[in-house]
């Protein structure tokens, strides 16, 4: 049973019984407080990028986690996820610098980066990236914080297209696979191209080893 | 102002809360329990539980200006998600003083079952080296009571509230009354067998959790979803929702009133009787009066002392029963520490389920005598759990497009192993909360102000548990490790096992309880949360609350059946 499953033969329990037995027992208002629930990305209307803009990180997106056999970030609605955290996550002082890296890399596209060749656009990545390999954003385990906002544009942009992929949806369901429920066994095979279990029941690593808010 | 009248009033609706309802009740008695909380019904409002990532505002990022605004202290708990936003105290709302010199977290619910819904459910006996260890090293006060006293009552507790576990026959931490253990990890065997060969000493078993693993009194086995804190609408672990007020509720004889701070205790003319419990009401504001024969004060460590010292009278000048001016000393938590090791075994198993429990590494440190190396009295455990390294700790590398991503789908080819060390404080008195002489609540009451530290002996027990933590992590085969320092020890409060600032003694001169939790100098009343531990140990104490709170009401009960409370 999946939990997509789980979910659904709960709402039928609920639905179908008065008295619910033991075992699973997910109320109406759960139920429908969760069936009602839209992504995060489909509540809020995209306001805050120019045309050009988002057609500029619409690509990137795909450049950094495209389709294969699996779903890429179009997709999954990566680059609503990034407009959104960039409009209303970031603070201002911590947009700036992001708003500058687009500018940037869109001056280096030409004034188009979506109209690069795919060659030409990984070329800029690549270049881009180059640049910023002294950044400590790569250092093992940099990863236990909240963001890394002296991170260079390219770093940034790869770390919101990361999040907004596998925690979407359709990355975490489609392309990361849900932990069953039902039962705990510490030992099954892992098979070659087994996906690992998506985030959902653990919230983010990053959220295990580190505190979350500063609270001066 | 309207008043009404009980035989019992149960302040607080939390862990010891819950069983006090439940106990009272049970015995036939007509009990009110006052929860300044919001009131939220069992399963039915657990409004997070199962949700996706992708459901959550930021796909689960925090909500950084929310909690600066609401809940700078609460935030930045491992348990704090959107998930369970409706469950935490506004830090805004109701305020404490903190120390920045000497700081003190309180974490707070602020709910019908408080805590006890987002609790970490680990569950272990204290033991008789426990019970004995204020007396043989000179720390704090001998304790009132013997393991022989409480183990009953352990059992008791144990019994209803569904305890998962091995039975191994440790001195240092007796068994409970267990439900069949969990599973383990592969990588989890790995470990424990080569421990067991070359550590003979360090004897981990699985934790000892009040998490179901078959149906039991109504309740249902775990279904291993995961984040127990965001509640779990199948009871599978034990909370005052789940399991202590449903019970209370069945009998008939329990009203519950939620949104109702309880502001002051006043007495007769001998101050030896409790005659009403004054509340508010946080969302009208009227102020109520209730009256009864007994009081049980379940409110928390720090605000049963708040309650207890801001109910100070011309017979109890320093605060009820405070002859002794222990009344707010002697604060204890748990000293936390983590050190991460790396393991490359196993790396072909993977799981399924969700374990909402880790392993455990009872004390072997200064059990039943001194260690001649060991720098400190007392000892600590670890608390351990294996996380499989996937896409979140490894996207910060180089690369784009298929490869990039084909990498960061599949779990990584190691196993983090984290060894959380859970030390034993000891009660100084020093470490107190007391009443701000100035400040205010919303509703009148004297803010509570906090300081506190770690002692030396805390400091040079945090640096065992990383030379111990090395020698583990070698012996398990890990091929790398991160030791912590002691200046990474966690703050005071972290722990949520904020204890003793009403502590339990035989002599009403030194401790402000006795061995029935009943105040020395105010027959009528009990307190029964964390405020009447005389030491910390370095378990997770909330068994304990249990077991002395359904011990203290068979008491009270019989006393008052005698009539000698009236």
């Amino acid at each position: 049973m999946n939990r997509r499953d789980f979910l659904q033969a709960a709402a039928i329990l609920v639905a179908g019984n008065s008295v619910l037995p033991p075992g699973i027992a997910l109320s109406q208002e759960q139920s429908a407080f969760l069936a009602a629930q839209p992504s995060y990305i489909d509540q809020h209307e995209l306001t805050f990028f120019s045309k050009g803009q988002r057609n500029a990180i619409t690509t990137a997106s795909e450049v950094i986690i495209p389709r294969t056999d699996t779903p890429g970030a179009i997709d999954a609605g990566t680059p609503r996820f990034i407009e959104l955290l960039v409009s209303d996550w970031f603070t201002d002082e911590e947009r700036a610098p992001f708003m500058a890296g687009l500018a940037d890399l869109l001056e280096r596209a030409g004034g188009d980066f979506a109209a690069l060749a795919p060659a030409g656009q990984l070329a800029l990545f690549e270049a881009l990236e180059e640049e910023a390999s002294d950044s400590s954003w790569y250092s093992l385990g940099n990863i236990f914080r909240v963001w890394d906002f002296e991170a260079p544009f390219i770093c940034q942009l790869k770390e919101l297209t990361v999040l907004g992929f596998f925690l979407s949806k359709v990355g975490a369901t489609q392309v990361l696979r849900d932990n069953p429920m039902g039962r705990f066994d510490g030992d099954v095979p892992l098979g070659p191209d087994d996906a690992s279990y998506n985030a959902s029941p653990t919230l983010p690593t990053r959220k295990y080893f580190y505190q979350v808010t500063d609270r001066s | 102002m309207k008043e009404t009248q009980f035989d019992a009033i149960v302040v607080g609706s939390g862990i010891s809360g819950g069983w006090a309802a439940k106990e009272l009740a049970e015995k036939g008695l007509k009990v009110l329990v006052l929860e300044r909380g919001r009131d939220i019904r069992h399963a039915r409002d657990y409004l997070g539980e199962h949700a996706g990532t992708w459901q959550m505002p930021y796909y689960g990022l925090p909500d950084r200006e929310l909690v600066a605004r609401e809940y700078p202290i609460q935030g930045d708990e491992p348990a704090f998600s959107h998930a369970t936003l409706q469950y935490w105290n506004k830090d805004r709302e109701n305020p404490y003083i903190r120390n920045e010199e000497k700081p003190f977290k309180w974490v707070r619910a602020d709910m019908v079952g408080g805590r006890s819904v987002m609790w970490g459910r680990q569950t272990y006996r204290f033991a008789e080296q426990d019970f004995r260890a204020n007396e043989q090293d000179g720390h704090g006060i001998p304790w009132p009571v013997r393991y022989d006293d409480i183990a009953p009552w352990y059992s008791y507790v144990e019994k209803f509230a569904g305890i998962s576990g091995e039975a191994r026959g440790f001195k240092q931490l007796p068994d409970s009354e267990f439900l069949p253990p969990m599973d383990y990890f592969a990588i989890e065997k790995t470990a424990l067998a080569r421990i067991a060969e070359k550590l003979p000493e360090v004897t981990p078993t699985i934790g000892r959790v009040a998490i179901l693993t078959q149906n039991h009194m109504g309740r249902a086995a775990c279904h291993y979803c995961g984040p127990c804190e965001r509640g779990c609408s199948s009871g599978s672990y034990f909370s005052s929702q789940s399991s202590t007020l449903p019970a209370a509720q069945a009998t008939g004889n329990m009203t519950l009133l939620s949104d109702m701070v309880v502001t002051q205790l006043e007495h007769d003319e001998t101050g030896r009787r409790i005659t009403a419990v004054s509340a508010v009401n946080t969302r009208t504001r009227e102020r109520v009066r209730f009256s009864s024969k007994l009081v049980f004060l379940c409110a928390s460590t720090v605000a049963s002392t708040q309650l207890m010292l801001n109910s100070a009278s011309d017979k109890h000048p320093a605060g009820l029963s405070n002859q002794s001016g222990a009344l707010g000393h002697y604060l204890m938590d748990h000293a936390m520490i983590r050190h991460i090791g790396l393991m490359v075994d196993n790396v072909n198993s993977y799981y399924e389920g969700e374990r909402p429990n880790g392993l455990y590494i009872p004390r072997f440190r200064n059990n039943f005598g001194q260690d001649e190396d060991a720098d400190f009295v007392r000892g600590f455990g670890y608390q351990c759990m294996p996380l499989r390294m996937d896409w979140q700790s490894f996207f910060n590398r180089k690369g784009f497009g298929a490869d990039y991503k084909d990498a960061l789908i599949r779990p990584q080819p190691f196993w983090i192993w984290a060894l959380g060390g859970f030390m034993e404080c000891l009660p100084y008195r020093e470490n107190k909360v007391f009443l701000d002489k100035q400040r205010t609540d919303r509703f009148g009451v004297p803010l509570v102000s906090t300081e506190f530290s770690w002692g030396e002996n805390e400091l040079a027990m945090a640096r065992d548990t990383a030379v111990q933590a090395a020698r583990i992590y070698r012996a398990a085969g890990a091929l790398y490790w991160q030791l912590a320092g002691e200046d990474e020890l966690s703050e005071g409060g972290q722990g949520i096992h904020e204890m003793g600032t009403a502590r339990m003694g035989h002599d009403p001169k030194e401790s402000v309880l006795n061995q029935y939790n009943q105040a020395h100098e105010v027959d009528n009343l009990f307190v029964t949360d964390g405020s009447f531990m005389t030491s910390a140990a370095c378990v997770n104490p909330s068994l304990t609350y249990m077991a002395f709170t359904a011990r203290a009401v068979d008491y009270a009960v019989k006393r008052l059946n005698e009539g000698a409370l009236s």
